[in-house]
């Protein structure tokens, strides 16, 4: 069996590429997405590792929130270092700054790219300093900066020139006096690093006299474990104490938390490539088992058994999925580069240095593959051990449909699949669950009356199919006889065109889904800015995404610029929302978003819905008062009056008791729990702002004013920019859109494999009706006619699928936006124009899809077709 | 509409003008076309409006010159065709009978144009096959040649009409009602004229093919086994209609077939064996005396 499985494999070479390559390309996706990943993390664990090297122990501030939330005012300074320098034990001990900062060229451009951060850090004592000068020296002045390699490269940066760095204070300007390797490799994992002397590095983190970290090196014969505890006794418990390596660690997994979302965003893709795979194969093995009927009924004469042939056919599976998911493994190597640079081209720099292939890649790539074609085939498996012997002799014998289904059976089914859409009614929503539970229970009732009615297995008719066929053929039909038959021919058999849409219709269907819901964020955004903003300008952070906020210091220097009328800072931090109304004071949420504002000034640029409240109960704020969310207000039963204790980032406990409820809103400036600015600075050691709003001075001259506030801007504050709410509205519609195309280009992949199977079902077709070609190219079809009816058929067969799509993927996202989005004040917006593209985009498939099969057709010898049976 | 084939062929056969044989290979061609009889006298005038009236009775439609035509290279080469020389001229019923592998349908193939001989011509409605390119070719078939298949080989997609029309549609050319609806009714399948060929019996299917072999009014017919798939009644109406399409419209069939019973309809008979003409006279009366012609050569 073995052997006619490989002799099987020799004569149909194009299908079984055509096939292959419909899996491969899933797993590529798959072992590229982990090989990338797995070099990133490994780049930032070689780089920690190098780190932290020279540091037997580190000490930081304790994170309190968990990960990743320090508060920004540190409580490490030069009294906590004195007091680490006095444990025995220590040989030295120093400061380390390390802060975001935005790194520009005098002429304002930035020397970062995307989403790798822009860092500050303090130049160590020799014996801790990790940086060695490539050219040049590192900084022995206050107006010194030496930069790492890979951005001096980047940039063509020379010695000598002027590198202007913005962080949380007012913009200064250094010589570039060094470019410095860091521990022998040419970046810091991808980050442009600016290296300053502490002092300067204090002020452009905006802490003078405050340290991120204190590195500590151990006397001989002290290991850093012992050296660890010592300076843990004497230090207070808000304080974190690591030794070198464990730091190490530490930041490695904190990177590979945030790289696993970036994994599983990616795997996404793979498993859509491979399910629209799985498609194909399906299809591409039923179309076989059918063509193959009459040797399956031989084999079963000469004495065969359903299992083997069942075993032939799962083999012949296995194989393929086997050699697809190999080239595949082969393919992702190739293609976790171009992933990189895809994000390169979207802006997001990460860091990689050399590929890593682990083992687990290459097990899951390959058990993926393998899985999923075996049991994509699997069905049409079962259908050929149902042919019957008698198929060897005669013509056009049909293979049995399955015995039917008992009563019990039915029962069983129906239970099962309720059980199911229940648990994923709990997951994705009520709503939608609700939805499920009616079309299930609906198809049951529908299926149970017509095997009472007719006794026997509903046909299967796809009655959807050729009614869209044919309609979307009529424009083809102008064309003649090759479009009329065309038209006929591309619903002719109806379930292997469904299968061959439906797979491109996934792809396109999501494609079709994640434009309208992007269409309407879009205009969500652009109507709440329009119906909440009331003041002049926005200022924000040109790279919010990737170095967060603008200096406190911002908001008082704009405000001093002539015509400007009022200015309002809005600031965002984090806390623990316990409820004190409970007994035993439960934490309702570990980890709150929590607004900062200036209720006075930002009431008269800013308009607030209210749920429980007014304008005044805002513009009365005081410090031990809040507003909740309406979302967070029902979620956790919280009642105006109540009190809420909070737990900030710089480890302090408020109290705080709710005045008022605000509706939900859309851009999202007040979040689950909203204080004064002040008490965030106090008590949340929040440095930084968010945004900053500007109103100009009533009969000032805005033209001038803007000039005004824009040169203070690009003087003090190159990393932020003004913007109208218009021009606000525009910039967050290009971020959606930045989104947008990741998300096609990664979508595309599936569409690409569907477009084999396009290419597999004609092939397949084309060799069924090998006959009747013959017939029309005896009659006088030209070879160009010939091609031209399978380009059309390949075309409707394509439109079929982009119809499907474009209905399932805007129903499936009006759905889940009213379901889930319910007043939540999403504005629904169906992207017309995109739509269309995408309609085209499924004729180009198709046409594109026909190339190789009209041209196979078209060369057809005649008299070989006519001869053919 | 037409009578039994016996009366048929009975009637006809008196108008039948015998022909010297044409010579296989190696011998000296034929005497002229126009020497060899005007067969389509009787019939020609029976013909008004017929499509071919054109081309003439002196010229025969289709002839081919010591044509050859070898399979395969080397030790492995058959010469399936060994040197024929024929012609056929219009108004005519031929039937091309002889064993298997005699040569008979790949002569039929090399006339219609499907195929390139090794050596010699082919002559088809005054044009030269072997000098013409693919694209001319399919011209050629599509304007000039109607075929009958054993399978019949419809569309299933489409229906009776569309499939008897499909040639002009192919074409891009006009339908002639008036001749559409005189085919229709003469192959009697006015009422199925909806219907796809799933629905149509095998008898059904071969006369719309047949309609379909006529529509373009071409200069020959070939029909490959026209009755190979039929029971004997749906055979006798199918072979009836070509000897109604040579006698009312003058058309120009050729036939092959190894059935002799079909052959008895053909004015004609050709025997080919190994690749040769080895007989060329009057059709045969009925069947017996087709086999023992085919007897006859072994």
């Amino acid at each position: 069996m073995g052997k006619l499985v490989l002799r099987g494999f020799a004569q149909r070479k194009v299908r079984v590429a055509l096939t292959g390559i419909a899996i491969a390309l899933g797993v590529a996706l798959m072992a590229g997405t982990y090989i990338l990943t797995d070099t990133i993390n490994n780049a930032f664990a070689e780089v920690f590792g190098n780190a932290y090297e020279n540091k037997a122990v580190v000490v930081t501030q304790k994170e309190t929130l968990g990960r990743g939330t320090a508060s920004e005012v540190s409580p490490l300074n030069e009294a906590t270092l004195a007091r680490v320098r006095r444990v025995p034990g220590v040989a030295a001990a120093s400061g380390g700054v390390s802060s975001n900062a935005s790194l520009l060229t005098t002429s304002g451009k930035r020397l970062t790219t995307g989403q790798a951060p822009g860092l500050v850090n303090a130049e160590q004592p020799p014996r801790f300093e990790a940086f060695t000068a490539a050219e040049g020296h590192l900084p022995s002045a206050n107006d010194q900066v030496a930069i790492d390699q890979a951005t001096a490269k980047r940039d063509h940066l020379k010695l000598g020139q002027r590198i202007v760095i913005a962080g949380k204070a007012p913009a200064r300007t250094y010589t570039l006096v060094g470019i410095d390797k860091f521990a022998g490799s040419e970046s810091f994992g991808g980050a442009s690093v600016a290296l300053l002397v502490p002092g300067e590095a204090q002020y452009v983190a905006g802490e003078p006299g405050e340290y991120d970290s204190i590195y500590v090196a151990a006397n001989p014969g002290v290991s850093p474990q012992q050296l660890a505890s010592s300076v843990r006794a004497a230090l207070p418990s808000t304080l974190t104490v690591r030794t070198g390596a464990q730091e190490a660690a530490n930041q490695t997994s904190e990177l590979e938390e945030k790289l696993g979302f970036l994994r599983t965003f990616l795997l996404v893709f793979a498993y859509v490539a491979l399910f629209v795979g799985a498609f194909i194969i399906f299809n591409t093995f039923s179309i076989t088992v059918a063509q193959r009927t009459r040797e399956f009924g031989l084999l079963r004469t000469l004495g065969c058994s359903r299992g083997q042939i069942m075993r032939s056919v799962v083999e012949e599976g296995l194989l393929l999925g086997t050699g697809g998911a190999v080239a595949g493994l082969f393919a992702g190597i190739g293609l976790a580069p171009a992933l990189d640079g895809l994000f390169k081209v979207l802006g997001a720099d990460l860091p990689d240095n050399g590929t890593v292939l682990e083992t687990r890649t290459v097990v899951v790539s390959l058990a993926a593959g393998i899985l999923v074609t075996v049991l994509a085939g699997f069905f049409p498996a079962l259908r050929a051990t149902r042919v019957p012997p008698v198929a060897a002799m005669r013509e056009g014998v049909a293979i049995p449909p399955p015995p039917l289904p008992t009563r019990r059976t039915l029962i069983v089914r129906f239970v099962l699949g309720l059980v199911v859409i229940l648990a994923l009614g709990r997951i994705v929503g009520q709503g939608v669950g609700a939805v499920l539970v009616v079309l299930w229970v609906a198809r049951a009732i529908r299926l149970g009356v017509r095997l009472r009615r007719e006794g026997e297995r509903p046909p299967r008719h796809y009655r959807v199919i050729p009614a869209l066929g044919r309609t979307i053929g009529l424009m083809v039909s102008w064309r003649g006889v090759t479009g009329r038959l065309a038209r006929e021919n591309s619903v002719r058999q109806p379930g292997r065109t469904l299968v061959t849409a439906l797979a491109l219709t996934v792809g396109l269907g999501l494609v079709a889904f994640i434009s309208v819901l992007a269409a309407g964020t879009k205009a969500t955004i652009d109507q709440a800015v329009s119906r909440s903003f009331a003041g002049s300008l926005i200022i924000d952070n040109t790279q919010s995404n990737g170095e967060g906020g603008i200096p406190a210091a911002l908001a008082p220097a704009v405000r001093r610029v002539p015509g400007v009328g009022a200015v309002t800072a809005v600031a965002f931090t984090q806390g623990r929302v316990r409820d004190l109304a409970k007994p035993g004071a439960p934490v309702i949420d570990e980890k709150s978003r929590v607004t900062a504002l200036e209720p006075k000034s930002l009431v008269k640029m800013y308009k607030v819905e209210w749920e429980r409240g007014s304008r005044a109960t805002l513009e009365s704020l005081g410090p031990e008062g809040t507003v909740i969310s309406k979302k967070f207000a029902s979620a956790h039963h919280v009642e105006v009056g109540q009190r809420l204790s909070v737990l900030t980032p710089s480890s302090h406990q408020v109290t705080l008791r709710v005045v008022g409820i605000v509706k939900e809103e859309v851009l999202g400036l007040m979040s689950n729990v909203t204080i004064l600015r002040s008490l965030a600075r106090a008590a949340f050691g929040q440095r930084q702002d968010g945004v900053d709003f500007v109103t100009y001075a009533p009969g000032a001259n805005t033209a001038e004013a803007r000039r005004g506030i824009d040169a203070l801007l690009r003087r003090d504050f190159p990393q932020a920019h003004s913007q109208t709410a218009a021009e606000y509205t525009k910039e967050q519609s290009g971020k959606v859109n930045t989104l947008l195309v990741l998300v096609y280009v990664l979508l595309a992949l599936s569409v690409i494999v569907s477009l084999f199977g396009i290419v597999n079902t004609l092939v397949l077709s084309i060799y069924e009706r090998t006959h009747e070609l013959g017939m029309m190219r005896a009659i006088g079809a030209s070879r160009r006619q010939i091609r031209q009816m399978i380009r059309y058929e390949s075309l409707i067969t394509g439109l079929i699928g982009g119809v499907l799509g474009l209905v399932i993927g805007v129903l499936g996202a009006v759905l889940v936006t009213t379901l889930l989005l319910a007043g939540s004040g999403y504005v629904l917006s169906i992207p017309v124009g995109t739509l269309i593209l995408l309609l085209i985009a499924a004729a180009v498939v198709g046409l594109l899809a026909a190339q190789l099969p009209a041209r196979r057709a078209a060369k057809l010898d005649v008299l070989g077709a006519l001869a053919s049976e | 509409m037409v009578g039994r084939a016996a009366d048929v062929c009975s009637g006809l056969s008196s108008g039948r003008v015998h022909w010297p044989g044409v010579t296989g290979a190696g011998e000296e061609n034929g005497p002229p076309a126009a020497e060899r009889g005007p067969s389509t006298d009787a019939l020609g005038a029976a013909a008004p409006g017929a499509a071919t009236a054109a081309e003439g009775s002196d010229q025969p439609i289709v002839s081919a010159r010591d044509l050859r035509r070898r399979f395969g290279e080397g030790e492995a080469a058959v010469d399936a065709l060994a040197g024929v020389t024929v012609a056929f001229p219009q108004g005519r019923f031929a039937a091309i009978m002889g064993p298997s592998g005699s040569g008979k349908s790949t002569l039929m193939h090399l006339l219609a144009g499907l195929d390139r001989p090794t050596s010699g011509t082919v002559t088809l409605a005054g044009q030269e096959l072997t000098k013409l390119d693919d694209r001319a070719l399919t011209q050629l078939r599509r304007d000039r040649v109607g075929f009958i298949f054993q399978t019949f080989n419809l569309l299933p997609v489409l229906n009776a009409e569309e499939n008897i029309l499909l040639p002009l549609s192919i074409a891009g050319r006009d339908v002639d009602r008036a001749w559409f609806e005189q085919l229709v009714d003469t192959v009697g399948i006015r009422d199925r004229l909806s219907h796809r060929p799933a629905e149509l019996s095998g008898g059904q299917q071969q006369r719309v093919a047949v309609a379909r072999a006529l529509i373009s009014r071409p200069a020959v017919v070939f029909a490959d086994e026209p009755s190979g798939n039929l029971d004997s009644k749906s055979s006798d109406d199918v072979l009836l209609l070509l000897r109604h399409a040579v006698d009312d419209f003058s058309q120009t069939v050729v036939m092959v077939t190894h059935d002799a019973h079909a052959a008895s309809f053909a004015d004609r008979l050709l025997l080919l064996a190994d690749g040769r003409i080895v007989h060329d006279g009057e059709g045969p009366r009925n069947a017996e005396q087709a086999l023992d012609l085919m007897k006859a050569i072994g």
